[in-house]
């Protein structure tokens, strides 16, 4: 297959064993770890970094390396770093909040170092597009005294990735690779290294005095001392580029690995003829070599996504050589410290670049955030309407909202958690109130109900009640507080596209045992305990209402399948049942309260849309007057 | 062909979660790849597969950067056609050539009475506002005629496509990736050919 250089505008050279794909910034970083032939991979899904840990199942399914979803991230990172400690090369695949889980045991491993390679790999989401918040993840660099490194496009990716692994052997030191949704998401050729052999995790654990030590102030020093040594290696320094050198021009744009491309398409746009310092080092910073560059130029501009981490961080330096320059960020450039830049964001930005900068009240000018909503029809009351995001037509998790919406009042308190099931609180189905972190409902639910004399209940998915949301239980179970918890089992992470979770079984996933959710939650000295299946609303009404007048903790489990995974074993589920116009009487049960949206209204009636609905038959059960009569079912 | 060679081509696929926005990016993208041009694409991740906004943007002529601005576009396709205005309205400015589909999706909050809906006839009078090269493929008779469940409207689009002389897809290597790489069955195989072989009697050129 031809490929062209993007730089030099020729055909790739592509030597024996290598050759060139189209990979996605995801997929890049998978095969830089089978450049690096890394023995051992953990993860914990979350969207923007599934594909990775998708594609390393694949591998390890295929016998090619190891590969585990593991229970949460921070038991994801301790695996890998015993790993890496016994010499075996070892990665974290994680998204920016996963970090904050396995912060924990991160900081500590610091200290020791690694014998292996190890690379923790972190996908931020600016933007929230799937995210609970915004979260810049360079900034654990100084924090945990690990380098980061910020690719642009999927081919440095792939590089970055391999000379992570070299690094960090060399240094004895965990690497961070931060990706961002844009470069994680972006797809664009890559020169690779086919690698087929099966990849190792065998390795060799020696003790040493250092991992058992109490005082580890000793070992805080030479981290220091190790980072002074980092950011003076030549490769370092190679990740930071000055581009278009030649360009002649007193200005200069500094920006990062993630939005890099961006940057240069909008200098371009604008027939700027300015340089662009480009950082993918993030941390440690070389501060000789950044003075080096700033000292030929006179007007500094800082374009950032997210935080101003260069912008503070070169600032200092800038003060410290007193260096003469005149410097150019967020503020002044109207660049906001929130959501994705993409390049319409930038306009305003470049406009005040491409100014005279001396011309002080330009960059003085607020401008108000442009609006979400496009005014069309030359009306300024006539808004395209929104698109809201929506549970799936035939999610099982609608039965069990439809359940807890009849057996609660509406000034009940429902903190719910993350997953697809967030989703509840979108109007129309509108169930549940909070909304916080991993496994937060339920710990939450018992803080409200200390402080509250209402009803408490917490909504939380299988995935997520492993994850985080057992010990919460454990606390709730020690000291009898009273709440309800809904687990809505779907038995895999359907928000991230269908990862095994422990409650999945052998159709979802054959390597692994399968764990009893109710045999846990029994487990845990839970008293009342039930497990229902979705579509049996009324009766599950019932059962809710008495979980709710149980004193102290009770649990009641919603099983029910996923219809995306359904799809993926069989394109026809069945034909979707019919509403007899007799007995309907148009009170809007199904319509507005059980809301799905294949039930619609059409001539003034209430119809089945045939050609979405999944025929999951919940809505049969939701009917008060039995209108909604069922056809054919098929059995996945 | 010739004319367009270095000039990257900036194409905005929009639609809604579950119409095969992405999958209809991976089809032009990698087919253009095939035939040696320097391309790339992004994808919108989120809450698409749930009925949300998805966007995808394809560079051809361009190496790394799919990102570009609304006002630099070259070419929209719309799978739906109020999400099709969203979009074109931020690239009036570029007077883009747009193809889009007459599908049409009640939005719940317009359903619940939450929020006006415009008139089907008054989006397509906006949409020929903001741009004089508008080709309107009808999806509803496509989906009609496919008497399966699955309508692949994406690859029905993909084989309009290739009518578009400045895309430089020849129909017959898009045909060959289609049946190459789409579809996990026969029948799927069979549906997808059925659907490339239709697509194009299903488009109409605004005069």
């Amino acid at each position: 297959m031809k490929a062209v250089d993007s730089k030099t505008d020729k055909d790739v050279v592509v030597g024996e064993g290598e050759e060139v794909q189209l990979l996605m910034g995801n997929r890049a970083v998978v095969q830089g770890l089978l450049e690096a032939k890394v023995g051992l991979t953990t993860a914990y899904p979350g969207t923007p970094s599934t594909e990775i840990q998708m594609q390393l199942y694949k591998l390890h399914k295929k016998g090619q390396l190891y590969f585990e979803f593991s229970v949460n991230e921070k038991v994801a990172l301790e695996i890998a770093g015993a790993a890496a400690l016994s010499g075996v090369r070892s990665a974290v695949i994680m998204k920016h909040v996963g970090l904050n889980v396995a912060s924990d045991p991160l900081m500590a491993l610091a200290y020791f170092g690694v014998q292996g390679g190890m690379v923790v790999v972190v996908v931020d989401d600016p933007g929230c597009l799937s995210s609970q918040n915004e979260q810049d993840s360079r900034f654990w660099g100084k924090f945990s005294h690990l380098p980061i490194l910020e690719p642009s496009t999927s081919q440095e990716v792939k590089d970055t990735i391999v000379k992570a692994f070299e690094l960090s052997e060399k240094y004895n030191t965990i690497f961070l690779v931060r990706l961002t949704n844009a470069t994680s998401l972006n797809t664009s050729a890559v020169k690779m290294k086919v690698v087929e052999e099966k990849l190792t995790k065998d390795g060799d654990f020696f003790k040493d005095i250092r991992y058992a030590l109490p005082a580890r102030y000793v070992l805080h020093k030479g981290l220091h001392a190790n980072l002074d040594q980092i950011k003076e290696d030549e490769d370092i320094k190679a990740f930071n580029v000055l581009k278009f050198e030649d360009s002649i021009s007193d200005k200069l744009i500094i920006t990062h690995g993630a939005i890099y491309s961006i940057v240069e398409y909008m200098r371009n746009l604008n027939k700027l003829d300015i340089p662009i310092l480009k950082i993918n080092a993030i941390y440690p910073l070389n501060e000789k070599q950044i003075v080096e560059i700033l000292k030929k130029y006179k007007y500094i501009y800082f374009v950032e996504e997210l935080e101003s981490y260069l912008e503070s961080n070169i600032l200092s330096i800038i003060g410290k050589y007193n260096l003469n320059v005149k410097v150019f960020g967020k503020e002044e450039l109207a660049v906001p410290e929130e959501n994705r830049i993409l390049p319409d964001v930038l306009t305003e930005a470049f406009k005040r670049i491409a100014t005279d900068p001396t011309n002080e009240e330009v960059f003085k000018v607020k401008i108000p955030a442009p609006s979400a909503y496009a005014h069309v029809f030359g009306r300024e009351d006539q808004l395209i309407p929104r698109t809201l995001p929506r549970l799936c037509d035939g999610c099982c998790h609608r039965g069990a909202f439809y359940t807890i919406k009849r057996a609660t009042k509406k000034t009940d308190i429902i903190p719910s958690d993350i997953g697809c099931y967030a989703l509840g609180q979108v109007y129309p189905v509108d169930v549940g109130d909070f909304w916080l972190c991993m496994g937060a409902s339920i710990g939450t639910a018992i803080g409200f109900s200390l402080t509250n004399d209402k009803p408490v209940v917490a909504i939380i998915g299988d995935g997520t009640f492993f994850h985080a949301g057992i010990p919460p239980l454990i606390d709730a179970v020690l000291y009898n507080h009273n709440i309800t918890v809904a687990i809505l089992n779907n038995s895999l992470t359907a928000m991230t596209g269908g990862q095994p979770t422990p409650s999945s079984d052998e159709k979802i996933a054959k390597e692994q045992k399968q764990l009893d959710i109710e045999k846990v939650v029994r487990g845990i000295g839970v008293e009342w305990v039930k497990s229902v299946r979705v579509e049996d609303v009324t009766e599950n009404t019932k059962l809710f209402r008495e979980a709710m007048a149980h004193e102290g903790p009770s649990v009641m489990i919603f099983n029910g399948e996923c219809i995306v995974e359904l799809y993926k074993h069989s394109l026809d589920l069945g034909e979707a049942p019919y509403v007899d116009e007799e007995l309907c009487n148009m009170c809007g049960t199904c319509f507005i309260e059980f809301s799905c949206p294949s039930i619609i209204k059409k001539d003034g009636k209430i119809a089945i849309r045939e050609d979405t609905c999944t025929a999951c038959n919940i809505c049969v059960g939701v009917c008060p007057q039995a209108a909604i009569i069922p056809r054919k079912k098929k059995k996945v | 062909m010739s004319d367009y060679e270095n000039k990257p081509i900036n194409i905005a696929i929009i639609g809604l979660g579950g119409q095969g926005v992405i999958t209809l990016a991976k089809l032009i993208a990698n087919t253009s790849f095939m035939l040696g041009k320097k391309v790339c694409y992004n994808e919108m991740h989120g809450l698409s597969q749930r009925g949300g906004s998805v966007q995808s943007f394809i560079r051809i002529n361009e190496a790394d950067n799919p990102l570009f601005a609304a006002t630099d576009v070259d070419f929209i396709i719309g799978l739906e056609k109020l999400e099709t205005l969203r979009y074109l309205y931020l690239a009036r400015e570029a007077k883009p050539k747009v193809l889009v589909s007459n599908r049409y999706d009640i939005r719940t909050t317009v359903d619940l009475g939450l929020e006006m809906f415009p008139e089907s006839d008054d989006i397509d009078q906006e949409i020929l506002k903001y741009s004089s090269d508008v080709y309107i493929f009808d999806a509803l008779g496509f989906e009609n005629s496919v008497k399966f469940k699955l309508k692949p409207v994406n690859v029905a689009v993909f084989s309009i496509l290739t009518t578009f002389p400045e895309l430089g897809i020849p129909s017959g290597k898009a045909e060959d990736f289609v049946t190459e790489y789409l579809g996990r069955n026969l029948i799927l195989k069979q549906i997808n050919k059925k659907a490339f072989k239709e697509g194009p009697k299903w488009l109409k050129k605004v005069e």
